[in-house]
């Protein structure tokens, strides 16, 4: 516009800023985007490979296969297996969508489509400040208010009430200490609900009014337009929020090393301590003497990566399919 | 009241409120006074499906709609015209309260469907929207399959068994024209057919609930001319069993499609009348100036 409006109205035929210069700085910008970019990928690849050599002499005493399936996790026979935490890894954060998944959506759902306009702006803001708690207060809370309180209160009760029913009754029996795998997976369903329902409100969020109308206008309840309508048309966007928060799981260090108990033991029951890969790594590497134990737990970490790998694989997996199944089907 | 033959008790009985009188004014009369204040004009001889009496309504402060009284005629097609703002979509979404979705949109007055207020607190919305279907200006078929997409409305309401939701799915799709063109993919997605057959769709999935009144927001407004055709052409057959009203930007349409005719403007009904009288003889020199391109 303003090179239009020369005093004497004329209009310029040359732009003077266009030519050689303009055009090396355009590059110099690709370079240095390309360059971050490429960072990205170096680093991923370094962790990998750091992770590999440091693991490689109790990879090259057991095997993998054999480090991955062996129960026991003994500093004092130097023998190192792997089963334990992950199975804590896993149980755990299982359960942290289980709780969570269901709480998120909730949320979500009434932030987008119920909260009168006053609450959406407080509630949503109390979510981001949720997800910007640091993980190590949540700990701290798990360990000195959370525990005490739910081994006294919830715990007696849940052993009383479920621990009599077929098939899960054996997940709610033993002592009420308090602290253990179910705590675990409680305080990291805390942490990773904001984390799920912002993702979600945000989704739910795009989808286009008119579709809500329409459904609404043919006389859908709140509960049928968001299950009915709003969900299929949002689901891959619900299936990234719910593997984001997964992955948050499996990797939470610091809450989980305060509640669970750092007890290598793989108990059917979710009451008892058990182990996280990274509440091991977090609570043994000080304290790692000697070659083997030291790339044990390296090995451990190589593990947690894999898995964090594998989780990521399935959820783009699964996306594709979705969207694979949408242009046949739905 | 003797003007309207064959009406029922309850129909006829919003009539016997206060505001009856304004109704039997001339229309002549009427549109001598629409330069100043608002006006209703009522020249159906139709046994009325859906009244509205002193109707406003608020966009937050923004007065959108100003006392609007309208008769529309059962079984019979009735247009909104007018200018883009002028409050035509508006007054077609306060008749199954879709505008309620939005906190700060506001209606007053009353919309007597069959003689009852829909407007009342108690009206059940999930039954008045059984009643009064409503199609949008962009086809919105729901990420789901062809027969879903038709079944969707039907099983809020209805428990049918599979042969009855099939029969109901084939006679919905056949009354929207689109039967021949996807009785081969039911199974498919809803989102893959071309835009008119989407918003056939729509239609179709609108019809499958049998609602007694269809509202259609500038249903042809995104297609082609020749899905456009095959719209008016669904909307002349429809009329038979429905009451339909349509909100459209395209004036030709409104001639070609309608029975009556409500050109509205700034908010305001300033006129309604038969769609030949509003395109041939309007009594009001705005819908003259409308209908003849001078403004809108």
């Amino acid at each position: 516009m303003s090179t239009e409006l020369t005093t004497d109205g004329s209009v310029p035929t040359t732009d003077t800023r266009s030519g050689s210069s303009g055009h090396l700085a355009d590059k110099a910008f690709r370079g240095l985007t390309q360059f971050f970019a490429l960072l990205v990928a170096l680093s991923v690849l370094g962790v990998f490979v750091t992770l590999l050599v440091g693991a490689w002499p109790a990879l090259e005493k057991y095997g993998f296969f054999n480090f991955l399936t062996t129960n026991d996790w003994n500093p004092v026979t130097d023998v190192y297996g792997a089963v334990a935490p992950i199975y804590g890894t896993l149980v755990t954060s299982l359960l942290a969508l289980l709780i969570g998944v269901p709480v998120s959506f909730g949320i979500a759902l009434f932030i987008t489509e119920l909260a009168p306009v006053w609450l959406k702006r407080p509630i949503g803001v109390a979510i981001e400040l949720l997800a910007a708690v640091p993980s190590i207060i949540y700990g701290m809370w798990g360990l000195f208010v959370f525990a005490p309180w739910f081994s006294e209160n919830v715990q007696p009760w849940m052993t009383d009430n479920l621990g009599g029913w077929p098939l899960i009754g054996s997940l709610f029996q033993g002592p009420p200490m308090g602290i253990g795998m179910f705590t675990a997976g409680l305080i990291l369903a805390i942490m990773i609900i904001p984390f799920m329902a912002a993702v979600m409100r945000d989704v739910f969020e795009t989808v286009p009014p008119v579709y809500k109308e329409s459904a609404y206008g043919l006389g859908g309840t709140t509960w049928e337009v968001v299950w009915k309508v709003v969900l299929p048309y949002t689901k891959i966007g619900v299936v990234g929020g719910v593997m984001l928060g997964l992955g948050r799981a499996l990797g939470e260090t610091m809450a989980v090393t305060f509640v669970i108990g750092n007890s290598h033991n793989v108990s059917g029951s979710l009451f008892m301590p058990g182990n996280t890969i990274s509440s091991t790594l977090a609570n043994e590497f000080t304290e790692a003497a000697g070659e083997i134990y030291t790339s044990s737990l390296i090995s451990l970490g190589l593990v947690l990566f894999l898995l964090t790998f594998i989780v990521l694989a399935i959820a783009k997996v699964m996306l594709i399919r979705l969207k694979a199944k949408e242009g046949k089907a739905s | 009241m003797a003007l309207y033959p064959g009406m029922s008790a309850t129909q006829a009985g919003p009539l016997n409120n206060g505001s009856s009188s304004q109704y039997q004014m001339s229309a002549p009369e009427k549109v001598a006074a629409s330069a100043s204040e608002p006006v209703s004009v009522d020249t159906t001889m139709e046994p009325s499906k859906i009244v509205v009496n002193g109707l406003n309504f608020h966009y937050g402060k923004y007065h959108a709609l100003q006392d609007i009284n309208i008769k529309i005629p059962e079984k019979k097609v009735t247009a909104f015209i007018g200018p883009s703002g002028c409050g035509k979509s508006t007054l077609l979404r306060t008749m199954n309260r879709i505008y309620e979705l939005y906190p700060d949109q506001r209606a007053s007055g009353e919309i007597l469907l069959d003689g009852r207020n829909v407007l009342d607190r108690k009206q059940d919305l999930n039954l008045l929207r059984a009643k009064v279907g409503m199609v949008f200006q962009k086809p919105t078929p729901f990420p789901m399959s062809v027969f879903e997409n038709v079944a969707f409305g039907v099983k809020l309401y209805e428990r049918l068994s599979r042969v009855d939701m099939e029969e109901r799915v084939e006679w919905a799709l056949r009354k929207a024209a689109l039967w021949d063109e996807v009785k081969d993919k039911l199974h498919q997605g809803g989102t893959r057919l071309s835009g008119g057959q989407q918003q056939r769709l729509c239609i179709a999935r609108g019809i499958a609930v049998k609602p007694e009144v269809l509202l259609l927001d500038e249903p042809a407004s995104a297609l082609d001319p020749i899905s456009t055709l095959k719209i008016e052409e669904l909307i002349n057959e429809l009329k038979n069993d429905y009451t339909i009203v349509i909100v459209t930007h395209n004036m030709q349409q409104a001639s070609r499609v309608s029975d009556y005719t409500a050109f509205m403007y700034l908010g305001e009904l300033v006129e309604f009348d038969d769609t030949t009288t509003i395109f041939t003889t309007p009594a009001n020199k705005q819908t003259e100036d409308y209908i003849t391109g001078r403004y809108g």
